[in-house]
């Protein structure tokens, strides 16, 4: 029974398991690889000598294209590549096994059970073929990325399904030509494969391909029953089989998706986003271009900061940013700060794809951090720098119930005291939901090249070029709402309607507290039919954590606008309406109203200067201690903040 | 008996090689799937037997296909792990 050539293959079974326990450190890894191929280059030799195959030229000639072609490959794929080279390799994986299924079913003479494991090999391999060709094409770009649904798209599996079905059974017991059955399952195994891999987005390849990885170490090992010399095939074929099952569980847990949910194509929870580029959402207002996306201070928060977390999403690989990325850290290293990397499982195409490409360019994988181990960095993290990085970094997935990624774990970018987000623009990940990161107080946005941004921030970084970001331009003193709201000391705000219409609220918010942190007095005045119901402008500030201390009634605030240095109106207009009090004969003569003009000052972020509902004109926008800032208000806003936090 | 012997190694296999992988840290889960597919070359060792043993064309030029491409696997398999292994270098091991 242990025949020398048993023997051999059990030495090589043992080498085979502990490279790949040496896989568990990256000081171990090359080695436990190169042991692996040790075994594999045993397998090899003492199969040639065992089948007495050493004369068979067709065998060696095989065995030359493949190394040729195999080496050619392995050098000449660029690690962005990686993922369709991988999923291309389990494509040929289970060509491979279905081939050599076929041609020992072909051979005959065999029992039932080595008839119905070579059928099975066929099955699994062609699907892995097909699907994996599918797969590569697709991360290639060969093919498009979004899913493709077929009309009666499951017809055509059950219907392929049931023929493979079918067709093992008369293989296995002989009913009808073998090779009819053989072919058959070949052909519908491809057509399987092909059908269930074009409905699975782009977004979800990292799950799909280490699903076909796993397929393929299946097809080898069934193939491996129906085979004299096969164990060798059942055991390796076994654990890449359960290699790729763990890979698929970990993506599955970490993109927050059902395996199912993924292979019966509900890759796309919200309609048409399987694409970023095409964009056919309605836009949630237009497009919140965060003006020019510089913080005030984003600077002097990258020079301050001791502990600093980067954050590469895919945008960083498409980009190929990831020098840039690695001078970044080296730079703020070498100014003593501590520097850690944090790595998404899912980041990218493929597990581990981030790990790659920053190896690639010498990141020491110490600061290379899983999620768990980032997330406690970034609790204390001065700054988390997200280089192309969405969904994994998007907060709504711990809040936003029913989006396509609640529940999926994130890394915490939101924890840490700044951060600064160098992505191409604010659209949505490929799970298409609005990424809530992005109106956080902490956040600036250095939208466009992820190179050019990050370019900036090495001059940043190295103190240099502080001016980067051109400065606002300064309009006449008096007429510059920056400076007026710099020298106040006591400020109004006044919210209205458009507010709510502008979802300005965020940046009310954020005014507020900017305001107080420079000591300002600063209050809101509600008047009581702002808005569409009572209490809706009380509302919409409760509801951005404004303390309820601060807002105001009309009854309270009314007399003291004469003491008010600088009064903020945003999205109000009837309400404010000076009209209401000298316009007789007008609809709104006689309303009470917010005695904004009273103020020394007022600024209105309005979108236009037409009237409001009222349909009168608005008195107060022509009066000279006005000044009027037409536009979105959550746009408008933004910019304000951002010069206030800049001129500071 | 055979039989029962190549599932009892493919469900051992299976545990085991579970158990390993779980180690595996996810810094290096893309190379372990490289590494996973020169391992799925394995299917060379089925290939080279039935090819010496086709007496068919086609089942030669069959079998000549299944030796080339689970030879890509392996060779390019091993290669590009090896390759990108060796990018994953250590904080002291660091040049410059």
């Amino acid at each position: 029974m242990l025949s020398p050539y048993v023997l051999i293959q059990l030495v090589c079974i043992a080498l085979f398991i502990y490279g790949i326990r040496l896989m568990n450190s990256p000081k171990t890894a090359v080695r436990g690889n190169l042991l692996g191929a040790v075994g594999m280059a045993g397998a090899i030799i003492t199969t040639m000598l065992e089948a007495k195959v050493l004369s068979a030229g067709l065998v060696w000639a095989g065995i030359l294209v493949g190394t040729a072609l195999g080496t050619w490959l392995a050098l000449a794929v660029k690690m962005i590549q990686m993922p369709q080279m991988v999923a291309l390799f389990n494509g040929f994986g289970g060509a491979a096994s279905f081939l050599v299924a076929a041609l020992t079913a072909l051979e005959g003479g065999l029992n039932t059970f080595t008839l119905f494991t070579s059928g099975l090999a066929i099955v699994v391999g062609g699907i892995t073929f097909s699907g994996s060709v599918v797969a590569a094409a697709k991360l290639h770009g060969v093919m498009h990325q979004r899913p493709v649904h077929l009309k009666g798209h499951n017809n055509y599996l059950y219907v392929s399904g049931l023929i493979m079905v079918l067709s093992t059974l008369g293989l296995t017991f002989q009913v009808g030509a073998p090779a009819v059955h053989i072919a058959l399952l070949i052909v519908f195994s491809h057509v399987f494969g092909y059908v269930f891999t074009i409905r699975v987005g782009g977004a979800d390849m990292p799950i799909t391909i280490s699903l076909l990885n796993s397929f393929s170490g299946v097809a080898g090992s069934v193939a491996g029953f129906a085979l004299p010399n096969g164990a060798l095939l059942v055991v390796v074929g076994s654990i890449v089989g359960a290699s790729g099952l763990i890979l698929t569980q970990i993506m599955c847990r970490a993109m927050n998706r059902s395996l199912m949910d993924i292979l019966l194509g509900k890759t796309t929870v919200l309609p048409g986003k399987g694409e970023p580029k095409p964009d056919p959402t309605p836009a949630p207002a237009p497009e919140p271009e965060p003006a020019q996306p510089a913080g005030p201070s984003w600077q002097e928060a990258l020079r301050d900061a001791e502990k600093v977390a980067i954050i590469p999403g895919y945008g960083m690989a498409l980009a190929q940013a990831q020098l840039q990325v690695k001078q970044l850290g080296e730079l703020l290293e070498s100014q003593g700060k501590e520097v850690r990397y944090g790595i998404h499982p899912v980041a990218g195409r493929m597990p581990g794809h981030m790990n790659v490409l920053l190896a690639e360019v010498d990141v020491p994988y110490e600061q290379l951090c899983e999620l768990d181990e980032i997330n406690a960095f970034l609790e204390e993290a001065d700054l988390a720098v997200i280089v192309g990085a969405n969904d994994v970094v998007n907060p709504a997935a711990m809040e936003l119930e029913g989006t396509p990624i609640y529940g999926m774990p994130i890394i915490r970018a939101d924890k840490a005291r700044c951060v600064l987000v160098c992505n191409y623009d604010t659209k949505p990940g490929y799970a298409g939901v609005d990424n809530s990161l992005y109106q956080m107080e902490q956040v600036h946005l250095l939208l466009g090249d992820a190179k050019d941004s990050l370019a900036q921030l090495l001059e940043a970084a190295k103190g240099e070029a502080a001016e980067v970001i051109p400065l606002p331009e300064k309009e006449t003193p008096g007429q510059d709402p920056v400076a007026l709201l710099e020298a106040a000391q006591r400020v109004v705000i006044v919210p209205g309607y458009g507010m709510a219409l502008a979802q300005a609220q965020g940046q009310v918010k954020d005014l507020v507290e900017l305001l107080q942190s420079r000591g300002k007095r600063v209050e809101i005045a509600v008047h009581p039919v702002a808005g569409r119901m009572p209490g809706h402008m009380n509302v919409l500030m409760a509801e951005v954590d404004i303390p309820y201390e601060l807002l105001l009634e009309m009854e309270q605030i009314n007399d003291q606008f004469q003491d008010v240095d600088v009064a903020v109106v945003v999205g109000a207009n009837d309400v404010i309406n000076p009209a209401a009090n000298t316009h007789e004969g007008t609809p709104i003569y006689g309303m009470p109203v917010l005695n904004v003009a009273e103020a020394r000052r007022v600024i209105i972020y309005n979108l236009d200067r037409s009237p409001g509902y009222a349909g009168v004109e608005n008195t107060l926008y022509d009066m000279e201690h006005c000044i009027f800032v037409p536009g979105d208000a959550a746009v408008t806003l933004q910019a304000l903040l951002q010069a206030l936090r800049l001129a500071s | 008996m055979r039989e029962v012997v190549l599932v009892l190694a493919f469900a051992g296999a299976a545990l085991l090689g579970y158990k390993l992988i779980s180690e595996v840290p996810s810094l290096l889960h893309t190379p372990l799937m490289s590494g996973m597919n020169a391992l799925s070359g394995i299917t060379v060792v089925g290939a080279i037997t039935t090819t010496g043993l086709a007496v068919a064309t086609g089942s030669k030029l069959a079998g000549f296909l299944a030796v080339v491409l689970a030879m890509i696997n392996v060779v390019g398999g091993f290669l590009v792990t090896d390759r990108m292994l060796r990018m994953f270098k250590s904080e002291r091991g660091r040049s410059s």
